[in-house]
């Protein structure tokens, strides 16, 4: 799969890279993706690296927000990294930038 | 033992095959199912059912029926079926000494008899009639005659004959150098090996091979080195000597090498007199065999095809029995994987027609093949995606018909106008989770909303019905403060969330702006969630209320939810929005506003009689990709007015 690719570190941060145009035709194969990684690794920091994503819609904003619950299941840390601007701002106005770890 | 005798052999047992292949019960019906459609002038499609009915109606096997009928059919036409051997049986009767020459060895190059070495003709007459004769040859020929000094030493060469193709590292061709010395020409080859050879044939009289040697070349921009093998014989008083430059020669089995990796080919031949297979390096790469072990005998490589592909396979035999060439895709089995083989197969045959060599040129396709077969597992699922999806559009339009029917005209709400639009997304298939509320609530007030879903689709529909029931229900029994109506919209969501909670599904989240005005004031109220700011446009201005905090709903169990205020005057337009109206997937989302802002600066800078509809008409923009929901209000002087 083009959009996510994950990779663990030995320190016990999984970090999530995304992609590309995160919408509607790949938010549910990322998502299942993320939430097995989760589930597989029980890592301490869940990280999600934004820096290749250029667009997302509110669907990929769910897959977002499932990555930081499915962190807080696990008792995990959970931090987005690296937005473009829009994205920062997209983050920001839907309430999300400060549990994101963004400022 | 009788080398014709193995010929024979090797054809019987292609005959064998080809047999069989017609005696495939597929085969026989396809064939027979061409002819007569040829005969019938029909399609073969046609032939082959009314073959399937007959053999019906007549109880019979269809393949034995075909069978009959192609007996019938080429017993008329009188070709066809006779076999390889046969043919060559009989073409081999009649004089089988004659055959015994041409049809045993048929492609053996011209091996040409030494040239007799003694009756030299005198003169310049025997070099001339070299020459003509070289003039007709390939390669590189050239006739040199010895010069000998007094005591009748050899001392050097010159240049008598040379054919065509003679070129030398300097450019000069054979034409050129003739007359002229060895010594003055090529110097560096002199007291070499080559030069020793010259002088032990004249000696002997006895042909030679020289080489490879290394050539230096006293040329400067000629290759530093290269290798050369010469072979010479004896003619007349002089030498031939053939030249082979091994450079040229590794060049060309580098490129056969290259073009064989580069095109995952391979080709072998089948020698039908000698019974020698060639393995190319290409196809002992795709057989995964090595080239020290030889080449894979004939009934092993055949025994590699994908059990699936065997008819494919017969079908390629048969047409190869009726002279065709063969052109051929099948799967085998290499070392525990599947490969995709492409096989073209040609015969090579005498002046007699019979065939004496098979050549295959084979073609690994397997990642072209692999390629293919995702791209039509790909288009199926997004078929059957397109379908679900289709019927899924029809029951949300529905739902959100039901849930949210649109106002046609404007609503007259307690001193606030409102009107209310609402634009799908440009694909049917997404029709979303867009949603508003106007009504009025306690003390005179008018509460409004706009709300959007994320996703699309029924699951996004049924959660928008539930937010917008709950707010409408909330605001009027509960409270109908913007902040604590979020809030609990937000456990709502969450909640919702929970109860069905299947981990493979997405979350549903949401956002949305709830504002609360006082008409008797013009104050107006608003919290959001995760929602876009509302504008407020004044006399050709328009700004975006300052955003107070609050998050999405549905992303966390508890939300905090701000209030922010502003104060509505007579003239001015509030424009509650979702993310549709100004979100576009390429251009950020500033640019999406511009003009935006620009038609509600122009709406409150010249207002007309009915500035609302004036506005909703001109943002008819549609998104390609999302819904868009719209609602626009404003203040009503004190005294209801009966403009629009």
């Amino acid at each position: 799969m083009g959009e996510a690719s994950v990779d663990a570190i030995d320190d016990g941060t999984l970090r999530l890279t995304l992609r590309g145009e995160i919408d509607f035709t790949n938010a549910g194969e990322i998502h299942k993706t993320i939430r097995e990684a989760i589930a597989d690794r029980r890592p301490q920091v869940v990280l999600v690296d934004l820096a290749g994503v250029t667009f997302m819609d509110s669907t990929g904003i769910s897959v977002l927000v499932d990555t930081m619950r499915a962190a807080a299941e696990v008792q995990a840390e959970f931090r987005v990294e690296n937005p473009i601007p829009r994205l920062l701002d997209q983050l920001r106005t839907t309430g999300l930038a400060k549990a994101f770890g963004l400022t | 033992m009788d080398p014709l005798e193995d010929y024979r052999n090797r054809l019987a047992d292609l005959d064998a095959r080809i047999e069989e292949a017609r005696s495939d019960p597929e085969v026989l019906l396809g064939r027979a199912s061409g002819l007569l459609a040829g005969r019938a002038g029909c399609r073969v499609g046609e032939a082959h059912a009314y073959l399937l009915r007959l053999a019906d109606e007549q109880g019979r096997q269809v393949h034995t029926l075909a069978a009959d009928v192609l007996a019938a059919m080429e017993g008329r036409s009188g070709g066809g079926t006779s076999s390889l051997a046969t043919a060559v049986d009989e073409a081999l009767r009649p004089d089988p000494g004659r055959v015994h020459r041409q049809g045993e060895r048929p492609p053996e190059p011209p091996t040409p008899e030494p040239p007799p070495a003694d009756p030299a003709p005198a003169g310049d007459a025997w070099v001339q009639a070299v020459q003509r004769v070289l003039d007709t040859l390939p390669d590189r020929h050239i006739l040199l005659l010895p010069r000998y000094d007094d005591t009748g030493r050899v001392t050097d060469y010159t240049f008598a004959a040379a054919s065509p193709a003679v070129v030398d590292l300097s450019g000069r061709s054979g034409a050129q150098l003739l007359g002229r010395a060895m010594s003055e020409v090529y110097p560096t080859i002199m007291d070499g090996p080559i030069w020793e050879a010259w002088a032990l044939t004249i000696d002997d009289g006895l042909p030679r091979e020289v080489g490879p040697v290394p050539y230096v070349s006293p040329v400067e921009r000629a290759p530093a080195e290269i290798l050369l093998t010469v072979k010479v014989r004896p003619v007349g008083t002089g030498l031939l000597n053939t030249w082979i430059r091994h450079d040229e020669e590794t060049r060309l089995a580098e490129r056969i090498a290259q073009t064989e990796r580069l095109g995952n080919l391979g080709w072998g031949e089948w020698d039908l007199v000698t019974g020698q297979i060639l393995w190319s390096d290409g196809l002992y790469r795709i057989y995964e065999r090595d080239p020290g072990q030889g080449p894979l005998p004939r009934e092993e490589t055949e025994a590699l095809t994908v059990a699936d592909d065997l008819p494919v396979r017969q079908q390629a035999a048969e047409a190869f029995g009726r002279g065709q060439a063969v052109d051929v895709t099948y799967r085998i089995r290499v070392s525990g994987h599947v490969k995709h083989i492409r096989a073209v197969v040609d015969t090579v045959r005498d002046s007699g027609g019979r065939p004496v060599k098979v050549y295959g040129i084979v073609q690994d396709v397997t990642a072209g093949e692999t390629s293919r077969l995702r791209l039509t597992e790909v288009e199926r699922q997004l078929s059957e995606h397109r379908q679900s999806l289709a019927a899924e559009h029809k029951v949300a339009v529905r739902l959100q018909q039901i849930v949210l029917p649109m106002p046609v005209g404007p609503i007259d709400l307690p001193g606030l106008r409102v009107a209310v639009r609402y634009l799908p997304a440009e694909q049917a298939s997404r029709v979303g989770g867009d949603w508003y509320h106007a009504a009025p609530v306690g003390d005179g007030g008018v509460l409004l909303a706009v709300g959007d879903v994320a996703g699309h689709g029924i699951e996004a529909a049924a959660a928008m019905a539930q937010l917008r029931h709950a707010l409408a229900a909330l605001s009027v029994t509960t409270t109908d403060d913007p902040a604590e109506l979020l809030t609990a919209l937000n456990r709502l969501l969450f909640a919702g969330r929970h109860a069905d909670a299947e981990r493979s599904t997405l979350p549903v989240t949401a956002t949305a702006v709830v504002a609360r005005y006082e008409p008797a004031t013009g104050r107006l109220v608003w919290a959001r969630a995760g929602h876009p700011a509302p504008l407020l446009s004044r006399a050709g201005v328009t700004t975006e209320l300052e955003p107070p905090e609050g998050p999405l709903l549905g992303a966390f169990p508890t939300a905090e939810y701000e209030l922010a205020g502003a104060h509505l005057r007579p003239g001015d337009v509030l424009l509650l929005y979702t993310d549709g109206l100004v979100e576009h997937r390429h251009q950020s989302l500033d640019a999406g506003l511009a003009p935006v802002l620009t038609v509600l600066d122009h709406i409150t800078a010249e207002p007309t009689s009915q500035p609302l509809a004036d506005l909703l008409g001109r943002l008819r923009y549609t998104n390609p990709d999302d819904d868009t929901c719209i609602l626009a209000a404003r203040p009503l002087p004190a005294r209801a007015g009966h403009d629009a």
